[in-house]
């Protein structure tokens, strides 16, 4: 997938702007703001009646939150903690490697977003955005107190600013390398924070998180689609193992695999053969998602025409090659939003992690929330940790929403 | 032209023989894996002088449970499992329910014409589906439940009702002597509605009126119900909690942890089965409301008879696995120790080190479940599918 995609995007975001806008015909003047009000809130007495509670619950609600948020609330126990939400117990010495890495992916990112999205700043979209930055921005302040990582930070916000503007000039040219770069970037993330004496056992907060989501995601897509594959094959031995294995997994909780990994899978190996506890959970969880991604992809096989299948026989293809080159690119094109969709959920299902004493994220939040110090202040512990997950995850999920409206799913 | 040869194909470039040989290539190379696997295991498992069989599920548990069906820290290893599949179903069948009803009113609540109960509807989703479900477990636990007053200050709704730090718990009525025969006359009551309904049916089909039928059947159950309930000598009694010193005495009594699971997994559920609720109608295509409006039908007419029927069939099998996930999903009780399947388990593992055969049994057990609930959704699929063709 990630071989086509960015090149698509650019073809399908052309194509559409090609067409010719279609007319709508003028629906009278545009409502004022009386007679929206009495469309949309009071057109009926069960309406009006419906929006006067519920408004109140709203008031009710935003008002004891905005004051917990910004009077109650005593955030210190997450300044105090901060860098350990953010790396764990990542040693202090070695923490240039996070600031590395960090350089490399903002520049990255601001690649990619200057190249594939043109900037469109509709008033609608300034008027949700920078009250976000405003507090973002004055959260920060409050946070972080060394001007040695506001520098760190501005030099990075830097990076994918210009990333951003490079991006934009040099266009379609940037696609190749970019690839090139996303490729490697996993790869250069794990040497970069681990070569010498950093193992992988000081990963700690949402960068383990976000590295076992990505591991995860990353390893789980090819064996998935070897999975669905299998499945879909006419040699009943290799059909009924993959059917066998998918729905055992499917059928079981996470959390039950993860303990397998934890205190069994060391057993199945040969003695003498160990890995650390991550690289084993990541194992396991990989198992986990590939029979979700199998069935995902098996759904977009199924979609595609048997006439497809019937076309390349035609042309004498053999039956790797028209699974290669003709069923697969079309499955997978499909399966896109789905396919993000799960992988938000594996995302979120890293804080699964926990339960088994990982110091991820969450886990870090709970243990904070546990100190002497910040007893009675749980909420203000776990809640950043709840806003670190939903920012990300809710960010994926709106970028999936604009690659299901570029690649046209469900319109050809 | 060249007469096609006859001569058969090479073995090697024989589709048939090569069908044949790779899978006997790959079963054997399956079952090598594996019996290496168990080789391995049966060595690793020798040398922590443990052993591969089920006997110690017989041993004395020595642990105690703090809810579920009756149970005793001298009861078996087995035993304490029972106790946790107990737990588990009795929070998933609680939350599968809950979950639905409240999917389905946020689900509804998406596509109302109101633009503020729309708008929440959505936030609701936004915010709730993109949050990892054991973060909100964990929060609905340590910063909601456990932060309530103590049980001395707790909250008490006109003493019916209790709310505290140590679990909620609530006036109920419990059956008395008598109670047996009342269950009768109950069903009696149900059979007399259904018979009912049918008659004034028919005597609408006849009349071609559109007559009450609901309330006459609901008239009917009532009055048997309250006949019999004097019959059999008023067999309810109110069981009212009492606040004690470290506990609640009486009433309908949910621990701390029952309650932050619920709550965690119905909200969490809750969102996905909103979102499923919204697609699957607007999945029914606009011409069949269209239809329905031709034919003169009123609003809720058009919804009843012709909307949801279809959008019914194509939630199913999404609904189907949402259920199977909030089931799978009680096993993050873990982190909170609410004593389910996998939380008793991993205290076994801890007390008699048998992780292997404790994990097959919890796989199993779990296996089982999904299925049970696959098959009562297939069920359901064939009723709505048929009652659609008819």
């Amino acid at each position: 997938m990630s071989g086509a995609l960015p090149g698509d995007l650019e073809r399908a975001s052309v194509r559409v702007d090609e067409e010719p806008a279609v007319q709508v015909a003028p629906l009278g003047p545009p409502l004022t703001r009386a007679e929206w009000i009495r469309r949309n809130l009071f057109s009926t007495w069960f309406n009006g009646s419906l929006t006067v509670l519920s408004g109140a619950l709203v008031l009710f609600l935003g008002f004891h939150f905005l004051r917990f948020v910004f009077v109650t609330a005593d955030w210190s126990v997450f300044r105090a903690n901060l860098r350990v939400y953010m790396v764990g117990r990542f040693p202090l010495e070695h923490i240039w490697r996070v600031w590395a890495v960090t350089f490399f992916l903002a520049g990255l990112i601001g690649v990619s977003r200057g190249v594939l999205t043109p900037a469109r700043w509709t008033r609608r979209r300034l008027l949700v955005v920078s009250p976000a930055a405003a507090l973002g921005v004055g959260a920060a302040l409050y946070l972080v107190r060394s001007a040695l990582v506001w520098t760190l930070m501005g030099v990075a916000a830097a990076t994918y600013v210009a990333g951003v503007a490079a991006g934009r000039r040099l266009g379609r040219r940037l696609v190749r390398p970019l690839l090139v770069g996303w490729l490697l970037a996993f790869p250069f993330v794990v040497v970069v924070l681990s070569f010498g004496d950093v193992g992988a056992d000081r990963w700690g907060g949402l960068l383990l998180n976000v590295i076992v989501a990505v591991a995860v995601i990353a390893l789980s897509f090819p064996l998935g689609i070897l999975l669905a594959l299998g499945r879909q094959s006419s040699l009943p031995a290799i059909s009924w193992f993959c059917v066998g294995f998918i729905e055992l997994i499917r059928g079981v909780p996470l959390l039950t695999l993860l303990i397998f990994g934890r205190f069994v899978l060391i057993l199945l190996l040969p003695p003498g053969v160990a890995f650390a506890q991550i690289v084993r959970a990541i194992f396991m969880f990989t198992l986990f998602s590939s029979a979700y991604v199998a069935e995902i992809v098996r759904g977009g096989l199924q979609g595609v025409p048997e006439g497809q299948y019937e076309a390349a026989r035609a042309l004498g293809l053999s039956t790797t090659r028209t699974l290669a080159l003709v069923a697969l690119p079309q499955a997978l094109r499909t399966t896109i939003p789905p396919m993000i969709g799960h992988f938000i959920s594996v995302f979120k299902d890293t804080s699964l992690l926990a339960a088994l004493s990982f110091s991820e994220l969450l886990f870090t939040a709970r243990r904070a929330s546990q100190a002497f110090e910040f007893i009675g202040h749980q909420a203000e512990a776990l809640l950043p940790a709840a806003l670190l997950f939903w920012m990300i995850a809710f960010a994926m999920s709106r970028w999936s929403q604009r690659v299901e409206t570029r690649v046209g799913v469900g319109e050809r | 032209m060249a007469v096609a040869s006859t001569a058969r194909p090479p073995l090697w470039r024989n589709v048939r023989f090569l069908r044949v040989a790779g899978q006997i290539v790959f079963v054997v190379l399956v079952v090598l894996v594996a019996r290496q696997a168990f080789l391995n295991l049966e060595f690793g498992v020798r040398e922590q002088r443990l052993d591969l069989s089920f006997d110690f599920l017989r041993q004395r548990a020595g642990f105690a449970i703090k809810e579920g069906i009756g149970y005793s820290a001298n009861q078996s290893f087995f035993d304490a499992f029972l106790v946790g599949v107990v737990n588990t179903i009795r929070v998933a069948l609680l939350g599968l329910a809950l979950a639905t009803i409240l999917g389905l009113i946020m689900g509804v609540a998406r596509l109302s014409s109101n633009w503020l109960v729309r708008r929440i509807a959505q936030v609701y989703v936004e915010v709730v589906r993109n949050t990892p479900v054991l973060v909100q477990i964990i929060f609905w636990y340590v910063a909601v439940i456990l932060a309530l007053p103590a049980i001395e200050g707790g909250i008490s709704l006109w003493d019916l009702a209790f709310v505290s730090n140590r679990g909620t718990a609530i006036a109920r009525f419990r059956l008395e002597e008598g109670a047996g025969a009342w269950v009768v006359f109950l069903f009696g009551g149900v059979v007399a509605a259904a018979l009912v309904m049918r008659w004034r049916t028919s005597v609408n089909d006849r009349t071609g009126r559109t007559g009450p039928r609901l309330p006459w059947a609901a008239a009917a159950f009532v009055a048997i119900a309250l006949g019999g309930f004097l019959f059999t000598g008023t067999p309810l009694r109110g069981d009212v909690p009492e606040v004690g010193r470290f506990r609640y005495e009486g009433g309908l009594q949910v621990s701390p942890e029952y309650t932050a699971l619920l709550l965690g997994l119905v909200i969490y559920t809750g969102a996905f089965i909103a979102e499923i609720v919204r697609s699957s109608i607007q999945a029914v295509p606009k011409g069949q409301k269209e239809a329905a409006e031709a034919l003169g039908l009123t609003p809720r007419q058009q919804l009843r008879l012709v909307v949801l029927p279809q959008a019914l069939r194509i939630a199913i099998p999404p609904l189907n696995s949402q259920y199977l996930n909030l089931t799978k999903n009680s096993s993050l009780a873990l982190a909170i120790g609410y004593p389910e399947i996998v939380s008793v388990s991993n205290t076994i593992i801890n007390q008699a080190a048998r992780a292997t055969q404790m994990l097959l049994l919890v796989m199993a057990t779990y296996l089982l479940m999904s299925l049970t609930i696959s098959a009562a959704m297939n069920a359901l699929n064939r009723v709505v599918t048929r009652r659609g063709r008819r």
